[in-house]
């Protein structure tokens, strides 16, 4: 799940605040990923993860603290890029019985 | 009168065991010492193994949830102990596994965050979100209820003392939002609120404490190798 990120900022304060004191530590933190920081004019401040499905999560981080923009960054960062659906099962397996399926047929 | 009651009840249980599937009768089940609860009273020593036989029936049949109040004790606990330590190769979580059956997969139910999963090798498990954990960490859960293969089945109480399940992180993740909606009619009140839950997918990879019995499928190498007898044959 390499994913990259991208800024687009038009807010300026806060972006010298995330740019200065968040984003190289998650940089460090995560030398799989690759940070990129793109000044996009006209458009509020975003993040965008970029997933191995070619996916694509978009997060809008207009007016937020540094603090809150690494949240969503990690969040970003710990998800697959699959679509976010309401769960059928918790329990995906390929194998369901081991000692075989009861049936009316099976006698011990 | 007692004594008239276990009889019915050894002969029952013994009738059950013999009926059993694919299990030779002693040996392959392996009951552990623990005893579970003190509220189960055992007056002879061969009761005490045919009663538990009927408790671990009811075990296998349901995923029911053992002592919630201490599994969310341990789970904070284990959340404390492994704030501190390195998420380096391996990290212990000691949540509570419940059932686990083990195939040509392995196959496992262990509980996690208070819910029991029977599940095998390669398989996704949805949990609770497990705080102490990055993506791509392996997880080593001790608390492991049943083990089973196809010949065998270990059935713990509560829990097997040597048996492990190793997970691996895939992803912290939230889930889809649900929408809160209450309503009074004629009260004027409406209240709206979303939630998403926070989830973390974890992957079984091994499961340890049982014989594993890997049996291929029939696949090419099993065919050639019944094809060149036949031509062997048909050749001499």
């Amino acid at each position: 799940m390499i994913m990259i990120s991208a800024n687009g900022c038009s807010m300026i304060d806060q972006r010298m605040a995330f740019m200065e004191s968040e984003l190289p530590t998650f940089k460090e933190k995560n030398p799989q990923l690759e940070v990129v920081n793109e000044l996009i004019h006209g458009q509020h401040p975003h993040l965008k993860g970029f997933y191995k499905n070619k996916n694509e999560r978009v997060v809008c981080v207009k007016n937020m603290t540094p603090e809150d923009i690494l949240l969503y960054a990690t969040r970003l960062r710990n998800a697959l890029g699959r679509k976010v659906v309401k769960l059928t099962t918790r329990h995906v397996t390929k194998h369901p019985s081991v000692q075989g399926t009861w049936t009316t047929d099976v006698k011990f | 009168m007692a004594h008239r009651r276990c009889l019915l009840s050894l002969a029952r249980h013994a009738t059950a065991i013999i009926s059993q599937k694919k299990m030779p009768p002693l040996s392959a089940v392996e009951v552990l010492t623990r005893k579970p609860n003190p509220a189960i009273t055992i007056p002879n020593s061969e009761l005490s193994w045919f009663s538990f036989w009927s408790h671990s029936r009811h075990f296998s049949s349901s995923k029911s949830e053992d002592s919630e109040t201490e599994v969310e004790v341990e789970m904070e606990e284990a959340s404390d102990v492994e704030a501190e330590n390195d998420n380096a190769a391996s990290d212990l979580g000691r949540d509570y596994s419940p059932e686990e059956k083990e195939a040509e997969a392995v196959a496992i139910g262990y509980k996690i965050g208070s819910h029991q999963f029977k599940v095998s090798n390669g398989d996704s498990i949805f949990t609770e979100r497990l705080k102490f954990c990055e993506v791509n960490d392996k997880l080593i859960l001790n608390k492991v209820l049943l083990l089973g293969s196809p010949t065998q089945t270990i059935i713990g109480r509560p829990i097997l003392p040597d048996a492990a399940v190793h997970a691996v992180v895939e992803e912290h993740a939230l889930d889809a939002k649900v929408i809160i909606f209450k309503k009074k009619r004629r009260k004027n009140y409406r209240r709206t609120k979303g939630h998403r839950q926070e989830l973390t997918k974890l992957r079984i990879t091994d499961i340890q404490g049982i014989e594993k019995q890997e049996i291929k499928t029939d696949g090419k190498p099993l065919k050639a190798a019944v094809k060149n007898p036949e031509k062997i044959a048909a050749a001499v």
